[in-house]
């Protein structure tokens, strides 16, 4: 398939943007997670969505009798249950002697087991709209509709302003948190809109690329920026950047390759760029680092030899 | 052997097979590792099926064992690098792998029994259905032969490298000096927990596998700080919590694998609650003395 026809189709059209807003929206958003070394809390994040996304189909179905898989009402389930999850990580970090990272497995295990307990419930009951809850693990990028755009554009662009409005605080947080405090910044107070900005990043991706991949959605494009750049504008830029390049190019592989899910061809497109940044970049390069090095080494053997 | 009671067995066995290395991984702040290791094990058990066409090989296991390392050994080397920061290594690699994994499943073998879901959730009734037989009566699952091997292995391994295990684990650094090889050792102990990880998968799935592991040692290090009772009661923990877990979801007729990992994450809120509330109690005994002190 080419492009022109990948994008002239409505449904692969809609694939191809979906997916290319959360990817960017992501990207741009897990940039300060990855400065702080949080990389792993939206992992323990889009797990324990997964209750939350099914607690939201029930109620939406149940109380309210409408579609259960309405995009809003699972963004916010997932919202409010990965944060619980990950506040309820960093609680058991603080007040025991345990750490941070048995505190986010054991969490991550307990929401998810409870995820996977109401799926059974939910596949086996009798509730209106309930066949492709299943894919909210790996998602379904066909399944996006107009309305669904708008929604993550909405919910993305929310997060994005709060990350533009609190930019100074958010740096000097991240970069220098003694500082902050002396400036007088609230430190909770920033760090609560800096994890209001991770959860929507995370959890923006529920229904087209799934809970169970989201992470390296948030981990990946940052991890890549930072190979070619070093001020915080162009990380955050070139992070949403891949992050939608990457997510599109993924979309349009998983329709060209036939019946692939998009969320695991995206993270492999996504896990490539990250390589060739790694490989590749001019001042962080592997591989010119090698060689820089064995260069070194041999002018330095040299010299040693001369003298001697 | 009656298939409940057999069940319950492998269940039993597989979590102390897991548990008890998971003790050290838990005082080794490498818990999130394991969820990396455990998503990893399955584009080496779908490559090891490209080979083998037989989901009962034991080359499946070699195979998944190898990806686990590969996380184990990659997100290592990226962090010495220097070039990716905090925990960001872990996550980088292990999504990679198991979306290759599932996109191996969806373009080959999508006809086969290697189902996403199950893998994910694992189902223990379905690894306790091939029975082994003693004289020509069914003995029990023959699962319960490789879990049990495994457990043995770890067993040995914790007993005899413990001097060395609690030296790399406490302090790498006198390890090193002291000529305990720290690095040997744990590469030798990680090789074990991607076999361990690899073996229980058939039974467990990758969320369970994580419970098994990280829960019961958690658990236990609310309780105890002295390593000898940590590992005792880690297994107490494993062995009550697999049969409980296990009888609990039967009961309910819940999915098994889910309903065990939310069973040992109920016992770790329990104990967590119940130890917060007797270390409250105690600060206020502690507040009320000294008042009296000071009073007198």
């Amino acid at each position: 398939m080419t492009p022109i026809e990948f994008l002239a189709d409505h449904t692969f059209r809609m694939v191809f943007f979906g997916t290319a807003t959360i990817g960017c929206i992501a990207g741009a958003l897990g940039a300060f997670a990855y400065l702080r070394k949080q990389s792993l809390i939206s992992d323990v994040i889009s797990h324990a969505a997964l209750p939350g996304t099914l607690a939201a189909f029930l109620v939406a179905v149940v109380m309210f009798e409408v579609d259960g898989r309405n995009m809003l009402a699972l963004i916010i389930g997932a919202a409010v249950v990965g944060t619980l999850a990950a506040l309820a990580a960093n609680g058991v970090a603080r007040v025991t002697k345990i750490r941070i990272d048995s505190a986010m497995a054991v969490m991550l295990t307990l929401f998810f087991g409870i995820g996977m307990l109401m799926l059974r419930v939910v596949a086996n009951g009798p509730f209106p709209g309930k066949g492709g809850i299943q894919s909210y693990l790996f998602g379904n990028a066909s399944t996006i509709t107009v309305a669904d755009l708008v929604t993550s554009l909405a919910v993305g662009a929310v997060a994005i302003v709060i990350m533009l409005v609190f930019w100074k605080e958010f740096a000097i947080r991240t970069f220098d948190p003694a500082f902050a405090s002396v400036l007088g910044f609230r430190g909770r107070l920033i760090d609560a809109l800096m994890f209001a900005t991770i959860v929507i990043a995370t959890v923006i991706g529920v229904k087209s690329v799934g809970l169970v991949l989201m992470v390296a959605f948030v981990v990946t494009p940052p991890a890549a920026a930072r190979q070619w750049t070093r001020s915080l504008p162009s990380l955050v830029a070139l992070s949403a950047a891949i992050g939608a390049v990457g997510s599109g190019l993924g979309a349009y592989l998983s329709v060209a390759l036939g019946d692939v899910p998009t969320g695991p061809v995206v993270v492999i497109t996504l896990f490539a760029i990250f390589v060739i940044s790694l490989l590749c970049a001019p001042r962080r390069s592997v591989v010119m680092r090698a060689i820089r090095r064995t260069r070194i080494r041999k002018t330095l053997r040299a010299r040693l030899g001369a003298d001697v | 052997m009656n298939f409940v009671l057999g069940t319950t067995l492998l269940a039993v066995v597989t979590a102390l097979a897991c548990a008890l290395p998971g003790t050290f991984i838990v005082l080794r702040r490498n818990a999130m590792l394991v969820d990396a290791i455990a998503h990893a094990v399955l584009p080496g058990i779908v490559v090891g099926y490209f080979f083998t066409r037989d989901l009962d090989s034991p080359w499946l296991i070699l195979g998944a064992a190898l990806a686990g390392l590969i996380v184990v050994i990659g997100s290592e080397w990226l962090s010495r690098t220097g070039l990716i920061a905090g925990d960001a290594p872990q996550g980088l690699i292990f999504p990679a792998l198991f979306s290759v994994g599932v996109v191996l499943i969806s373009v080959n073998f999508s006809n086969v029994h290697l189902d996403t879901h199950a893998v994910l959730v694992g189902d223990l009734n379905l690894a306790a259905f091939t029975q082994f037989t003693i004289g020509g009566v069914a003995a029990g699952p023959s699962y319960l032969l490789v879990m049990g091997a495994v457990l043995l292995i770890n067993v040995a391994f914790i007993a005899v490298a413990y001097p060395w295990l609690t030296a790399a684990t406490f302090d790498a650094e006198y390890a090193r000096v002291a000529g305990l090889r720290p690095r040997l050792v744990n590469a030798v102990f990680m090789f074990l927990v991607a076999v361990t990880v690899t073996a229980a998968f058939n039974a467990a799935g990758a969320i369970l596998i994580v419970a098994l592991v990280i829960v019961p040692p958690a658990t236990a290090a609310l309780l105890t700080s002295r390593l000898p009772r940590m590992l005792a009661v880690t297994a107490l923990i494993a062995v009550g919590g697999a049969i409980g877990g296990f009888w609990i979801a039967y009961w309910l007729d819940a999915a098994t694998s889910a309903g065990m990992a939310v069973f040992f994450g109920v016992v770790f809120v329990a104990t967590l609650a119940v130890t917060l509330r007797r270390r409250r109690r105690r600060q206020r005994v502690g507040t009320r003395v000294g008042a009296r002190v000071r009073q007198a």
